[in-house]
């Protein structure tokens, strides 16, 4: 991690009773893309609000660049660039119009701004879509236009707030290659996101927050490899009553049964002692169906909080 | 400087998203101060006469002829008609023989009470005339001392009352709905972490609603001199006028809008308060000759200062005190100024 733009020092926030975000602290690396993943209601949004300082915090510390988002709004909003989670554009104007008027609100050198607006617009792929209005738009190409008008002052920090909402697959690989563009080009970001495969493809650092809580914080390789097993699932004919029997003696760290007849093993190194679990099997049942995977971010999830992400 | 053209030219661009708001708000009252002056206002110029060679009917016609109103345009004008009775006219005066006594007989058709007064007030002033000249001396002499230099007709106090409603109209009609609509929209969120100060985004809307709300009134201003041709003596005084009417309609909607933050609700506040304030604020006549709760309530509104400030730009005459309207206008519109301005703070960059 480099220079230290963002930090989070025991962050605390209610909304009456509800504890949204409790004693986090994190730190993001200038020119890093940190993911903030976890279910709905997490405090995701919240996070992002307060370090933007739309949210006023009700304990602990927040610098952006140096600078208190609270008490130093000015300088903290000339630094950053907000695309929220709902895309709110004037749907009737043109891209040109409201990237001219997002302009005339944030940019210090109006000169300079067509120029801008151009290059953000060919960056995004929409010049040639400029002059339509923002309602004829996809899904994707209204998240992009999002983007292009964070970026529009030339912010050194984004925060994009569950970036691929409503994007169709494809749309949501240009976006992620887009975001992977400006990131080489200096940019830092940080992306909230209940989408695992989005916050493994995209993130270099990320943190999962379960009510308001940092449960962990570390590369999405790291936090795969934290869990220290991988997964065997297999489904056999007849179904094995008692698989910890069975498999006595091969270091199995969890069984489940996700659905009747097949099993799901947790152990560690599986690639290398799957011959040794399928001739178990074989002695008393048929075996119709094996397969090994490496733990992802969701079985992170379950670990530390014993919920599915998605739940 | 820029910035705030880039502002305002955004203003304007959101016509596209209210275009049938901006048509109700601009075009209506011109619309309905037309359609007013044909159902309420009645001119009884002509007056009906039966058609005869005797005496009497040629001496009535005559001294009609030569009635005017006290300020030099003319009074009644006699029509000649070959009728008895009023078939598709309001009235017809028939002059009768009865027992050697020449006698105007006025017959009604399906009229109110008050245009029974006037044509009874026409007839009555022509018969005074005769009266006149024929008890040499003896007579009623009437005398009569105008307070204006000029007769106007009814229609033209009523577009020049107007004015001031439809300035209100506009301004606080699309103010609350171009405020709300941000909220609704989402595109609030673009101010919040602005960098442009709050109150040159608020300048740039409430200049772009003054600009829409006098572009209504000059519809309505257009509907009054061509239906009457007739037109005020400063077009300039009647914009500057208006202006602090505009602010004070543009800052109510942007309040609303701020508050509500929906559409209905603003675009229903802005209606409701502009027609109480021109129901009130001296519509169908001066508050000041009606008196008592009326003109107490009157004075709360910005519509009856600007009409006492109008009416010497219509009638040519003074109608209250102008430097008291003026004065209470400018505190007015600055004060509304000041309250939106900390409203608009409160609600958009105060943080939760």
């Amino acid at each position: 991690m480099g220079e230290v733009v963002v930090s989070l020092d025991g962050v605390v926030r209610r909304f009456g009773k509800l504890v949204a975000v409790q004693d986090l602290s994190l730190e993001v690396g200038a020119g890093e893309i940190f993911g903030l993943l976890g279910p709905n209601g997490a405090g995701k949004t919240t996070v992002i609000n307060l370090i933007t300082g739309l949210l006023r915090r009700d304990g602990g510390q927040v610098r952006v660049l140096g600078f208190d988002p609270q008490t130093q709004a000015r300088q903290v909003r000339r630094q950053i660039g907000l695309v929220p989670q709902d895309t709110n554009v004037y749907g009737d104007l043109s891209a040109m119009d409201n990237l001219w008027h997002h302009a005339a609100l944030y940019c210090d050198d109006l000169d300079a701004a067509g120029g801008r607006i151009e290059e953000l617009l060919r960056l995004m792929a929409l010049w040639d879509r400029r002059n339509d209005p923002l309602r004829t738009y996809s899904g994707g190409m209204k998240r992009r236009l999002a983007l292009a008008r964070a970026l529009l002052h030339d912010p050194h920090i984004i925060l994009f707030d569950e970036p691929t909402l409503g994007v169709d697959v494809q749309g949501r690989h240009v976006l992620w290659e887009h975001m992977k563009t400006l990131k080489s080009r200096g940019k830092t970001f940080i992306v909230s996101t209940n989408d695992m495969n989005e916050a493994s493809v995209l993130c270099d650092r990320l943190v999962i927050i379960d009510h308001g809580k940092a449960i962990a914080l570390d590369t999405p390789e790291a936090l795969r490899a934290s869990l220290g097993r991988d997964i065997i699932t297999l489904h056999t004919a007849p179904e094995i009553a008692d698989p910890e029997s069975l498999f006595d003696g091969l270091d199995v760290q969890e069984v489940a049964r996700p659905e009747p007849g097949w099993l799901r093993i947790e152990t560690k190194n599986a690639e290398a002692r799957v011959g040794e679990f399928v001739s178990r099997v074989s002695t008393q049942h048929r075996l119709e169906s094996l397969r090994i995977a490496r733990p992802t971010l969701d079985d992170v999830f379950l670990h530390h909080t014993g919920r599915a992400l998605r739940e | 400087m820029k910035r705030f053209f880039l502002l305002l030219l955004h203003e304007f661009r959101l016509v596209r998203s209210t275009l049938p708001i901006h048509i109700v708000a601009v075009i209506e009252p011109a619309v309905m101060y037309a359609l007013m002056t044909v159902i309420l206002v009645h001119p009884t110029f002509d007056v009906y006469i039966r058609q005869s060679d005797d005496n009497a009917t040629q001496a009535l016609v005559a001294a009609m002829e030569e009635v005017g109103s006290p300020i030099g345009l003319p009074y009644i004008n006699p029509v000649l008609v070959d009728l008895d009775e009023p078939r598709n006219v309001r009235q017809v005066i028939v002059v009768e023989d009865r027992d050697s006594i020449p006698t105007a007989v006025q017959r009604y058709n399906l009229i109110d009470q008050n245009l029974v007064k006037n044509y009874r007030n026409r007839l009555t002033a022509a018969a005074l005339r005769l009266w006149d000249d024929e008890l040499d001396g003896y007579a009623v002499t009437v005398e009569e001392y105008p307070s204006g230099p000029r007769d106007i007709p009814y229609n033209v106090y009523f577009g020049m009352a107007m004015l001031p409603m439809a300035t209100f109209l506009a301004a606080s009609m699309l103010g609350g709905v171009l405020t709300a609509q941000e909220f609704e929209r989402g595109t609030v969120m673009e101010q919040r972490l602005a960098s442009a100060s709050p109150e040159l985004i608020l300048a740039a809307r409430l200049t772009r609603l003054a600009i829409t709300a006098l572009l209504g009134t000059g519809l309505v201003l257009l509907a009054t001199g061509l239906i009457n041709s007739y037109w005020p003596t400063s077009l300039v005084l009647v914009g500057l006028i208006l202006l602090p009417v505009a602010i004070m309609g543009g800052c109510l909607g942007v309040i609303v809008g701020l508050v509500a933050r929906t559409t209905l609700p603003a675009f229903l506040v802005g209606l409701v308060t502009s027609f109480v304030g021109w129901l009130v604020g001296d519509a169908f006549k001066p508050a000041v000759s009606v008196g008592g709760w009326y003109e107490f309530f009157s004075r709360l509104t910005p519509n009856t200062y600007a009409v006492e400030l109008l009416f010497p730009r219509f009638y040519g005459t003074e109608m209250g005190s102008a430097a008291t309207a003026a004065l209470v206008l400018t505190v007015a519109a600055f004060g509304m100024l000041a309250l939106t301005a900390l409203v608009y703070r409160r609600i958009i960059y105060m943080r939760a």
